[in-house]
């Protein structure tokens, strides 16, 4: 077992009332599983993608990461978990505009305290398998939207994370860029990696192993 | 990592050219006006601390007030410094200075009479830390007739030949100097600058015993660790002692009877405070000291400058932070530690500092020469390369890059992950307060130092706008005239023929510039009253000086007839108590027989014989002519006149050198301190606001790029340009009219203090405020309008399209 939720609530407070983000999720994740999250938009996939991600908190429940009680963990050991162990990739690709492409990937690493030497290997062999060898001095600007999220990836996938969490990867992508972004993700995780991608698309949420669906913040069958 | 946040650093700040060289330039200006600051303040504060011994000397001082008159005086009596070393154990030596004005100095065939010359004990050397540099090292003074010279001094009357053993003759005695060393020239930061010192060995008044005549500049070497102020104490005993019998001899009076409504006594001034605290009156000062008052100045505007300029780099930083909120999202979400992008951010304002301390460091370089100018100073860029200054130079950079980088730095640090992805936390509603209060301060700065120059500018008008009670207008002093002897008659006989020169007296007492001074007791009766200042003048003064006589009349030509009659001023009729009837009241002047009686025969109108810092004193004028020249001139430009006399003066071949000096332009030396803080006032003011307004260029950039959909859709909805312009510009005029009600309060306060300082000056009106307030706003705005405008004249088209 990777992961599991029990009992999570989230919730926020306007005008006196309180409105749920999301309402008692229960959820176990496997390693080598690959996710799919659907729902209308609102529904409360992006919220329960950052509480996995631990991005964001949770009012209520129990959340273990790894045999690890995340809900009881300080904020810096949290930091430290999913440093560690996710790797993220999100539909506006969010690549560091001032760095180039090597830079980018090589991001994750220098907060790792990695050294130089041991980076270069790593970077080496991520631009190798990616095919963007070329393009590794270029910004993020230079590039096209599939080209970045290929970068986005290789970026999550650098650290040699167990879990992967995306985003609406091919929101914003042709469908033909798409298809090869999926496909990587297929490959990924048929190499061992754990994947939990949010997205609208059913032909995306085909390429999963099993499909959650929320809404209104609950999950349904 | 270093190497990432340095290189992540240079690429924003490439990507952000605009705003980085509005901060660099602001910071820039603020490190050179702080930098010049910092030297010129340590070079005041550096003040005679050359000398090995400097924190244990201190000089006696005198001070008294008799009859209500304040006496200051920075000599004392020739016996004092011999007798404090003897009585109090404290004082391990003690050393004088007897300064004569500039004699005539001959060497063979060459004569000067520019020499500052001092007979100083034998002992002086040993004091002061003037090194030898050739000749006797040890005890060059301590035969009669031995002198040493300054460097520059000895090559100016030998040449390159070898000083020492030479003879130099001063004066028409003829007396004689051996000179037996000479030693380095004294360092500029020095409250003396002698040229040669010869031995107070032989000079028959460094033994008198007199303790009513104050002539000696008298320093004493203390014990280590002697505090001053308890040695004072152990003083009046020792003064009473010796000052009791021979008072009494003088005055009538025995020294408790004259304390009893008297103060009276000798105090004691560190030598490092003599450069920047002393009150004494420049006449009676070895040279014109510095003022404390300006060093604090000085200090809060270079503080100030840099504060303003740290102001704009915090402004434009958090300003911009929506820009950065998505990377550092990103950041936090690959597994940045919050230290780690504070130390990035950090990164950024230091490299920052760093280019603009290169900048600032030209600067300073580029303005030391014009800064030298303003100032009166010889400071030197070399300076900047010493040691110490590297450590200012640091603390300074650690300083500016934490409050100009410290604010973003944790402030954009501090954004959650998520939020800072989805960008919606950021409004900028938080940092918009901080902004506006920054402004605030950046612009009562701004606006106090424009007041500030406004009242300085003013009370400078006045001062060239007093009316004196004497016309200072081409009029020519030649106060070396009386050098001519017997030939000055012939000489004055031949200027009046000229007929560009109206009127010609003779005296050697002017109102301004360097001028003899006689001060004496006054007795009514047999009642002492107080001293007072002497005139000695002839009967053509009052016309040449375009002094008013109120009463009685002038002295007459008439021999012998005037020569117990004086003229005496309002002030004197006052406080003599002649208010009814002056003319024809008698005083009796104290004197060696035991007083002369005078009978007044005038009043002129008040003068100022002083400068406008103290009030006008009594004053009695004398016919009793003697001294050089005052010509009342009919040309404005006295160039030419002043070339045929010098021809004149060279006829009668006296060997003497040709001086003279513009009564106006005396006068205006006179206030030269505060002419100098004015001008560097101004210019500093002018930085502030400039720097000031950077930061508001900056500001209004940001905001009206902002705002630029709001413009647009303004402008579709029916929006005049001048409205859009006043919408922009409005909220920024409320924080500057907000500034004025913070700043003129405090500028009032310390504008009306300084302005105490003078005992005639102008008042603060009301529209001093407001042209401030005008002046402020007036540039404000034309910087905001710079922005707005060119956001409000654009094509509303173009900026909804891109949204």
């Amino acid at each position: 077992m990777l992961l599991q939720l029990n009992n999570i609530f989230k919730w926020v407070n306007s005008g006196g009332r309180r409105t749920f983000l999301l309402k008692d999720i229960n959820l176990t994740v496997e390693e080598g599983e690959f996710i799919s999250i659907m729902g209308p938009s609102g529904s409360g996939k992006t919220t329960l993608l950052n509480v996995v991600g631990m991005l964001d908190g949770f009012n209520e429940g129990e959340y273990n990461f790894m045999d690890e009680s995340v809900h009881q963990l300080k904020e810096k050991h949290r930091a430290n978990l999913y440093k560690e162990y996710i790797g993220f990739v999100f539909q506006a690709y969010h690549l560091i505009d001032e760095l180039t492409v090597y830079e980018n990937i090589e991001t994750p690493l220098l907060y790792k305290k990695m050294k130089s030497s041991e980076r270069k290997a790593l970077v080496a062999d991520m631009l190798d398998r990616f095919n963007i060898v070329g393009k590794k001095d270029l910004f993020p600007e230079q590039l096209s939207g599939g080209q970045q999220q290929l970068v986005g990836i290789a970026r999550a996938l650098i650290s040699k994370p167990k879990l992967i969490l995306a985003d609406e990867p091919t929101g914003n992508l042709n469908s033909k860029q798409g298809e090869e972004i999926m496909d990587l993700f297929k490959q990924l995780n048929e190499e061992g990696v754990t994947i939990i991608q949010v997205t609208h698309s059913e032909k995306n949420a085909a390429y999963g192993s099993r499909i959650i669906e929320l809404l209104d913040g609950r999950e349904i069958k | 990592m270093i190497r990432t946040y340095i290189k992540t650093a240079w690429r924003n700040i490439l990507k952000n050219k605009g705003v980085f060289s509005l901060n660099i330039a602001g910071l820039s200006i603020g490190i050179a006006c702080c930098l010049l600051i910092v030297l010129f303040v340590t070079d005041e504060l550096s003040y005679d601390k050359f000398h090995e011994k400097a924190d244990n000397i201190v000089r006696v001082v005198f001070r008294a007030k008799v009859n209500g008159e304040v006496i200051k005086e920075a000599v004392v009596m020739a016996p004092v410094a011999q007798t404090l070393k003897e009585e109090l154990p404290e004082v391990l030596d003690a050393t004088r200075i007897r300064r004569i004005w500039m004699p005539k100095m001959r060497y063979e065939n060459t004569t000067y009479r520019d020499s500052r010359f001092a007979y100083v004990d034998p002992n002086f050397f040993d004091i002061f830390t003037l090194p030898v540099i050739k000749g006797n090292q040890e005890n060059p003074l301590k035969e009669p007739g031995t002198i040493v010279l300054t460097r520059d001094e000895a090559r100016k009357y030998f040449g390159n030949s070898n000083p020492i053993g030479k003879m130099l003759v001063m004066g028409d005695a003829e007396e004689q100097f051996r000179v037996t060393a000479v030693i380095e020239n004294i360092p500029e930061n020095s409250h003396f600058h002698f040229d040669m010192f010869a031995s107070m060995e032989g000079y028959p008044y460094a033994k008198n015993t007199f303790w009513t005549k104050s002539d000696f500049f008298t320093y004493l070497l203390l014990r280590e660790g002697t505090d001053p102020e308890l040695l004072e104490d152990k003083l009046p005993p020792i003064v009473e002692s010796h000052m009791g019998p021979q008072m009494k001899d003088e005055i009538g009076m025995s020294f408790a009877e004259f304390t009893k409504d008297n103060q009276l006594g000798l105090f004691l001034q560190p030598l490092t405070d003599i450069h920047l605290n002393s009150d004494f009156a420049n006449a009676s000062e070895l040279e014109q000291g510095g003022n404390i008052k300006y060093i604090y100045i000085f200090g809060a505007i270079g503080l100030f400058m840099l504060l303003i300029a740290c102001i704009n780099f915090m402004n434009l930083s958090t300003a911009t932070a929506a820009k950065r909120t998505k990377e550092v999202g990103i950041r936090k979400v690959l597994g940045s530690e919050r230290k780690q992008l504070i130390s990035q951010f950090l990164t950024e304002s230091l490299i920052a500092t760093l280019i603009a301390m290169v900048i600032g460091f030209f600067l300073v370089i580029l303005a030391l020469p014009f800064f030298n100018n303003l100032s009166g100073k010889a400071l030197n860029p070399a300076f900047l390369l010493k040691f110490r200054t590297g450590a200012v130079l640091l603390v300074m950079m650690a300083f500016i890059s934490l409050t100009a980088g410290g604010y973003p730095a944790f402030f954009l640090s501090s954004f959650k992950p998520v939020a800072a992805l989805k960008s919606k936390f950021f409004t900028g509603k938080g940092t918009k307060g901080l902004r506006s209060g920054l402004v605030v301060f950046q612009f009562v700065i701004s606006a106090g130092l424009i007041f500030a120059t406004l009242v300085v500018g003013r009370q400078m008008s006045y001062i060239q706008n007093k009316n004196v009670g004497y016309d200072r207008d081409q009029i020519l002093v030649l106060r070396d005239a009386h050098l001519l002897g017997h030939n000055k008659t012939a000489f004055k006989n031949e200027i009046l023929k000229d007929p560009r020169v109206k009127n010609v007296t003779t005296s050697a007492y002017v109102p301004a510039g360097p001028t003899n001074n006689s001060m004496s007791g006054v007795f009514l009766g047999d009642r002492y009253q107080r001293r007072m200042h002497y005139y000695n003048i002839d009967e053509e003064y009052l016309s040449v000086m375009g002094m008013e006589l109120v009463a009685g009349r002038n002295f007459s030509k008439v021999f012998g007839a005037d020569s117990l009659n004086v003229i005496i001023n309002e002030t004197a009729v006052e406080t003599l108590g002649f208010k009814d009837n002056p003319i024809g009241k008698t005083l009796t002047r104290a004197n060696d027989k035991g007083g002369e009686e005078l009978t007044v025969i005038g009043v002129v109108r008040d003068f100022h014989f002083k400068s406008l810092h103290q009030p006008i004193e009594p004053l009695i004028l004398r016919y009793n002519s003697y001294g050089g020249l005052i010509l009342r001139t009919t040309v404005a430009d006295m160039s030419g006149l002043i070339e045929s006399i010098q021809k004149l003066w060279n006829r009668f071949d006296s060997g003497e050198p040709f001086t003279y000096a513009i009564l106006d332009d005396s006068y205006k030396e006179t206030y030269r301190a505060e002419q100098k803080m004015g001008d560097i006032l101004r210019i500093f003011a002018l930085l502030t606001i400039f720097v000031a307004c950077l930061g508001l260029f900056g500001l209004v950039t940001f905001t009206t790029e902002q705002r630029l959909k709001e413009i647009g859709i303004r402008k579709v909805l029916g929006s005049s340009v001048a409205q859009i312009v006043t919408l922009l510009s409005k909220d920024f005029l409320k924080l500057i009219l907000l500034s004025f009600v913070i700043a003129f309060p405090i500028g009032y306060y310390f504008m009306d203090r300084w302005l105490r300082d003078f005992s005639y000056r102008t008042d603060i009106r009301w529209w001093v405020f407001v042209l401030a307030a005008l002046i402020t706003v007036f540039i404000a705005l034309v910087t905001i309008s710079f922005k707005s405008v060119k956001a409000a004249l654009e094509n509303p088209v173009k900026s909804l399209k891109t949204e």
